[in-house]
């Protein structure tokens, strides 16, 4: 690719942040944005530059970075804003990705990314406002859940549109399933960027902006928005999801494929939640859309899948607030609690600690199995009964994890450091990929698990999952979920097209996963050219992504030991069959695996044996840069 | 400016689900430029109960020589259209 001349899109500066001296600083985008264009690639790019080889998570050098997709503020969807940092869990690649309005207010406010180093030793919160940022003393909200941050941020500011990003207690007590939440209700949650928040004992980013973004091609511009609008409206997922939000979707459909393959139940132990269970959460009458009264959409987004809730009666009446996920139906059948209330009560409640979803869930439903099994005694849970299914339990436990009390200080350790501290072979019940919990389906759904497992942040599900051809994969293509045999491929173009998503900083549920599926690799290249002035064809935005993915490769391969050993299954899912339902008796074969993950570092052209990258294959993307680091570090494979 | 008197924005609150792609192409439509805050309709999510603020202020022209509003036109959820005074 020629050198690009970027005339729209961008804020056009780099907020720099040295918490350790006070100091702030700015530069310009432009030349990182030529290479990489922008989002997360700029974060991983400005990570694999400026951070040595085997920092940790805690070292003061570990940046933490924010940055908004190059589209966010213009096109439609696109509302996304990358989090990136050393993970908690393997101080290799972190990164987590969150939706609502605060990257858009960021842009508008002068930046597209904000690059934060250093620690303080008291606490304190950045004030970011047109073009200016100040560190300011945050000492009267340590301590505060993520509501009180955001209210007290607000009333300070005297701005009811400030954007807020905080964190809740379970950051401040470096609980390694922390997050950053967004607007209340939307979380940055994987890789622990809420724990490395809380340890530069950074409380928030409060973000108001009220400048503009230029538009390279106006006419080019409608003309790119109107067909990326009628696809929307076109798409009859996409009515679904904001009429009835996700949960309504799994509603109108509770023995769907979704449920059978990705919600498993009783802590990954059963593959099959049962129907009666399902139809008992979503009812219309007596589940969660009895208590939904209006739903919510991130900013400039077509979709609006999120559910603003109250409970009005019973025991945990009073509760209210926005937020209801796929993530919620999993805490649900993980834990067996078929009600909806307690389940509504503890996904706000995570949200007010701070806690991350997949975290709190799969550590909680270990310790309901331990108990279950004799490994973990009532003395031990503090009297708690973590009986199946018991709601108040789970609301009582969460507010402990966070603090680091009780139980609560057990679960916190993480999912090998605990089962370590309790023993008796419990290491076996607790779910996790490379260190990361998971709540992830390994058995049935074949490419879904592949995405999975070589996701380069550990075990999350949004780089290259794939499910079903109607939902997932280029348009043309249909596939089955439960056999091996493609997978490779659809997985691989799933976590390209990802990757150009996170770029542009456009929700997976516009696009190309899952969800509505309306817009496609064509549409993005229409509405990047027509934005930033740009003449990208569809193959060009692979290649951007597949640089993307590589940089996160390569990243992993500096600062980490993971090798191709660590993109197995756990071993449960390995050794145990599906005991009940359809795809009852189906488990992760060893062999079969294995030709899975051939093929996709295949088609990657990563070297089968250690999975590490070639010179060859880095420099056809123009990374020779990024290969001298791997042969400096001896991890690179010459040919 | 014989529009701008004839007709006025009206709002659905049970649709709206403040996106804020109103404010985003009235400033397109005002400058060409994606610029919330120079928009004539100003939306406003307060988190604490879910409400939606908005308002519309006197620089509305009714997207004179756009083919009608954007706001209208472009709100994906059909929440805004435009009505005799």
């Amino acid at each position: 690719m020629t050198e690009l001349n970027i005339e729209g899109g961008l804020a056009g500066q780099i907020l720099r942040v040295d918490l350790s001296s006070g100091t702030v600083s700015t530069e310009e985008t432009t030349s990182y944005a030529r290479r990489w264009i922008g989002g997360r690639a700029i974060n991983s790019a400005l990570l694999i530059d400026e951070v040595k080889p085997r920092t940790r998570w805690s070292d003061p050098e570990n940046p933490l970075i924010f940055g908004a997709g190059a589209l966010v503020g213009t096109a439609i969807g696109a509302s996304r804003l990358s989090v990136d940092t050393i993970s908690v869990y393997t101080n290799g690649k972190g990164s987590a990705n969150v939706g609502g309005h605060l990257a858009a207010e960021l842009k508008f406010a002068g930046f597209d990314h904000v690059v934060i180093t250093g620690k303080t030793e008291n606490p304190v919160y950045l004030w970011i406002c047109d073009g200016r940022a100040e560190i300011r003393d945050a000492a009267h909200l340590w301590g505060m859940t993520t509501y009180e941050t955001e209210d007290r941020l607000k009333a300070e500011l005297g701005d009811e549109a400030v954007k807020v990003g905080c964190i809740g207690p379970a950051g401040e007590n470096l609980v390694p399933g922390s997050c950053i939440m967004v607007d209340r209700a939307k979380a940055a949650a994987g890789s622990g960027v809420g724990c490395v928040m809380g340890d530069k004992k950074l409380k928030a980013l409060a973000v108001r902006g009220h400048g503009s973004l230029n538009v390279a091609r106006p006419k080019d511009f409608l003309k790119a928005t109107d067909v990326a609008l009628k696809k929307v409206k076109d798409s009859p997922a996409a009515k679904k999801m904001w009429q009835n939000t996700l949960a309504g979707v799994y509603a109108a459909d509770p023995c769907g494929a979704t449920w059978d393959f990705i919600i498993l139940a009783k802590n990954g132990r059963e593959e099959c939640w049962e129907v009666e269970k399902r139809k008992r959460l979503l009812d219309p009458r007596n589940g969660f859309p009895k208590y939904q009264n209006k739903v919510l959409a991130c900013f400039n987004c077509p979709i609006g899948c999120m559910p603003f809730s109250e409970i009005t009666e019973g025991p945990f009446k009073g509760t209210s607030g926005e937020g209801f996920w796929v993530n919620t139906l999993m805490l649900a059948s993980w834990l067996d609690i078929p009600e909806p209330e307690p389940i509504i009560k503890a996904w706000l409640l995570m949200n007010q600690l701070g806690l991350d979803g997949d975290f709190a869930t799969a550590m909680m439903a270990w310790a309901f199995e331990c108990f279950g099994r004799g490994l973990l005694t009532k003395a031990q849970t503090g009297g708690l009964d973590l009986t199946w299914g018991n709601g108040e339990a789970l609301v009582s436990l969460l507010p402990k994890l966070a603090t680091r009390e009780g139980l609560g200080a057990l679960l916190a350790l993480g999912p090998i450091e605990a089962p370590k501290r309790l023993g008796q072979g419990s290491d076996y019940f607790c779910m996790h990929m490379k260190g990361q919990p998971t709540l992830e389906p390994f058995r049935a759904a074949k490419g879904w698990a592949l995405g999975v497992a070589t996701s380069p942040v550990a075990g999350r599900h949004l780089r290259g999952t794939v499910l079903l051809g109607s939902r997932f994969g280029p348009k043309d293509v249909n596939f089955e979920a439960h056999v091996y045999e493609g997978q490779a491929r659809h997985v691989y173009w799933q976590g390209l097209a990802k990757e150009i998503e996170d770029l542009i900083g456009m929700c997976v549920y516009v696009g190309t996963w899952s969800g509505a599926y309306a817009l496609e690799v064509s549409d993005y290249a229409a509405l990047i050219n027509a934005v930033m002035g740009l003449d990208f064809t569809e193959d060009e935005l692979m290649l951007l992504g597949k640089r993307s993915r590589n940089l996160e490769k390569a990243f992993n391969t500096l600062h980490t030991d993971l090798a191709r050993a660590d993109d197995m299954p756990p071993r449960r899912y390995m050794e145990e069959p599906i005991p009940s339902g359809p795809y009852k008796g189906e488990r992760a074969e060893e062999d079969k695996w294995n030709q899975m993950l051939d093929e996709f570092y295949d088609l990657h052209g990563w070297d089968k044996d250690t999975s590490l990258q070639t010179r060859s294959g880095l420099t056809a993307l123009g990374m020779a840069d990024v290969a001298e680091k791997l042969a400096a570090a001896g991890k690179l494979i010459e040919r | 400016m014989e529009v701008r008197r004839a007709m006025r924005l009206e709002r659905n609150p049970q649709l709206c689900h403040g996106c804020r792609t109103c404010e985003l192409m009235c400033s397109f439509h005002h400058h060409r430029i994606m610029a919330p805050d120079k928009a004539s309709i100003q939306v406003i999510r307060r988190n604490s109960d879910g409400a939606i603020l908005w308002s519309v202020d006197s620089s509305c022209d009714l997207c004179l020589g756009e083919n009608g509003p954007f706001c209208v036109k472009y709100c994906p959820y059909e929440a805004l259209r435009s009505v005799t005074r």
